[in-house]
């Protein structure tokens, strides 16, 4: 569908019949679609019509970026959620659980580019504790591109003002997809931990005179873990989408970055591999989760 | 535990619809009172509960100056260039005219409250520019809502209540669009179908329904096993009947407060699609975009790109607020 959108106003009919012929537009959509499908399969997203280089090493550019930066935020996400709904729940209608909900709910209601904004504007600009915008700082080297996550990159090449650098790149951003998807992960915790701290054995570690502090993380934390194994591959789907968002705030040249430069651009084999890459990673996150919850909880069994 | 469980925790599976809480309250308080329902007992309910109130009267302002003020716009565009001054007629300023002598000015309570917020590279005041930018946000919340519940009812009390093939094809199509991100999802399909704001609803709309078809689905399972169903059933009611009638009504109370929730979410994902340039008309202003107009004088000029962000932070703050004390009611946790 989106080979209907026309790039060049000043194309000649010769042209226009070079493009139809190779890109094979008169045959029905149907086909088009199959044609597409088993290109995928063999790992071709076609040419991208803006740079005219295969849209495979695009993606093997800047995916990686994004990657890098979803998975460190999710992280950062889900340790402030498990520590947030943790305390919740054991300070069950205390000021500290109202406390916690009044964060979460703010932060959750809060558009991404404000959060990107404020951090920027207090870390970056006020107190000039980290860089605010940009990958990497330019003026340095790139080591040898092995995965082509900056952070892992410098890592392995032993190049550490490299690293280092990108590391401080890193943080600010990733904090602010840590802050947009923590409440859900605080929200679902202090549920099970609610529920967990009413069971039996935690009863039995009270009695046993154990502190409040050990019941608390030791035993029905650890109970309370599970439900949060599926939350977090539900979860890494928003913080892609949110991770668009982020990337155009802190020009953090990743996938993001470059999918809405393809927006403008009316790239269309690009938005259309993008989009199919990130339906593939959420469901192989969702996969993923599956198999923890099974490693987490022995009663489930994977048959 | 999998993908539905959680997402049936976060909709909260209602136990009980309005009615019979207030029936207990009704009982509780040992007097032959008259039994509130429907939306008079919310209106009771929330006048008693601090965080709900502020959070609707917030609400309400927000959708009644967007009514008013899009009237206003439309008269204004009806009656001809003459007349436009209707359409900021509520405004300190005009928030389309450029003025290059007030040029970036930073927030100040110089002719209140014209500047409270500061002014854009174009010298507009942005206080003015955000309020007259209200209707499209909540004419979005409304519209993607209610198209998504009304879209949600049929499919999912349909999927629910027949079961079988059509309750498994359903479910399928509802996982497709519930694995993607919905603010990409939405980016492709207004790509799609051409810019501007008819578009973007339009995208918004075909993604937003699937949730709420889940979420009717599992109330259809719960009800269809309820007496008066079964005694429709008995009398020999066709299922489209049994649907509209019984069903349907049955489980709408319980989704208010949910979708009140969801409003909010709706405006969040708009302002980001409008902040990436998506859906976003000229010479019309637009939260999200008056935000990224602000990217490229930021930090200096802080106030351009925060000020919006704030006013939709707050709007959708009093959405969460209501939603989230309603959806603690409606799931039995709070009695009074």
């Amino acid at each position: 569908m989106a080979r209907i959108i026309v790039g060049n106003p000043h194309a000649t009919p010769g042209i226009i019949a070079s493009v139809i012929k190779a890109n094979d537009l008169t045959a029905p959509v149907w086909v088009q679609f199959y044609h597409y499908l088993v290109n995928v399969f063999h790992g071709n997203f076609g040419t991208d019509t803006m740079y005219h280089v295969p849209e495979l090493v695009e993606l093997k550019t800047y995916l990686p970026i994004t990657l890098e930066l979803v998975v460190v935020g999710q992280i950062i996400g889900v340790l402030i959620g498990l520590y947030t709904g943790a305390i919740a729940a054991s300070n069950r209608n205390r000021p500290a659980d109202y406390g916690m909900k009044a964060l979460y709910l703010t932060t959750w209601s809060a558009p991404i580019f404000l959060v990107g904004f404020c951090m920027q504007l207090v870390v970056a600009y006020w107190l000039n504790l980290l860089p605010a915008t940009g990958v990497v700082d330019p003026v340095l080297h790139p080591p040898p591109s092995v995965t082509n996550m900056p952070v892992v990159d410098g890592l392995i090449a032993g190049n550490w003002p490299y690293f280092w650098s990108s590391l401080q790149h890193l943080i600010l951003p990733a904090f602010a997809i840590a802050v947009i998807g923590f409440g859900l992960v605080t929200r679902l915790e202090r549920a099970s931990m609610i529920d967990a701290l009413d069971r039996d054995y935690v009863k039995l570690a009270y009695m046993k005179g154990l502190s409040k502090r050990t019941v608390v993380w030791g035993t029905a934390f650890r109970n309370a873990l599970i439900p949060i194994i599926t939350l977090v591959a539900l979860l890494f789907a928003g913080s892609v989408g949110g991770a668009v968002i982020i990337e155009d705030v802190f020009a953090y040249h990743g996938m993001g970055f470059f999918s809405v430069q393809a927006i403008f651009n009316d790239d269309y084999t690009a938005i259309l591999a993008f989009t199919t890459i990130v339906g593939i990673s959420v469901i192989a996150a969702n996969f993923v989760a599956d198999l923890l919850y099974a490693a987490a909880d022995p009663r489930v069994r994977l048959t | 535990m999998g993908v539905s469980d959680v997402l049936d925790h976060f909709m909260r599976k209602p136990i009980r619809a309005a009615g019979e809480i207030a029936i207990e309250t009704g009982s509780t308080s040992g007097q032959a009172q008259e039994v509130k329902q429907g939306l008079r007992f919310y209106v009771e309910y929330i006048r008693k509960d601090r965080p709900a109130l502020v959070g609707s009267v917030i609400i309400g302002i927000f959708l009644v100056f967007a009514l008013i003020e899009g009237t206003l716009q439309e008269l204004a565009s009806y009656l001809g260039p003459k007349y436009a001054y209707l359409g900021w007629v509520l405004m300190p300023s005009n928030p389309l005219a450029l003025s290059f002598r007030t040029q970036l000015l930073g927030p100040s309570l110089k002719d209140f409250p014209n500047y409270i917020f500061g002014t854009n590279f174009q010298g507009q005041s942005i206080f003015s520019r955000i309020m007259y930018a209200t209707p499209h946000d909540a004419v979005a919340s409304l519209i993607v809502v209610g198209s998504a519940i009304f879209i949600g009812m049929f499919m999912g009390t349909a999927a629910g209540y027949l079961g079988g093939w059509v309750d498994e094809i359903m479910m399928r199509i509802t996982d497709a669009f519930l694995a993607l991100p919905a603010i990409i999802l939405a980016i492709t399909i207004s790509v799609l179908i051409g810019g501007g704001f008819t578009s973007l609803l339009v995208a918004l709309m075909i993604i937003w329904w699937p949730t709420y078809a889940r979420f009717f689905r599992a109330q259809a399972l719960t009800l269809r096993n309820k007496g008066y169903v079964e005694a429709a059933k008995l009398s020999g009611s066709g299922w489209p009947r049994i649907l509209v009638k019984h069903i349907i009504p049955n489980s709408v109370d319980p989704i208010i407060a949910y979708a009140t929730l969801d409003m909010g979410t709706v405006i969040l994902t708009y302002a980001a699609l409008a902040f990436l340039g998506i859906g976003v008309s000229s010479g019309y202003p637009e939260w999200g975009a008056e935000s990224s107009a602000g990217l490229q004088f930021f930090p200096q000029q802080w106030w351009y790109s925060i000020m919006p962000g704030v006013v939709i932070a707050i709007v959708v703050v009093a959405f969460t607020l209501a939603g989230d004390r309603l959806q603690d009611l409606i799931g039995g946790r709070i009695t009074y």
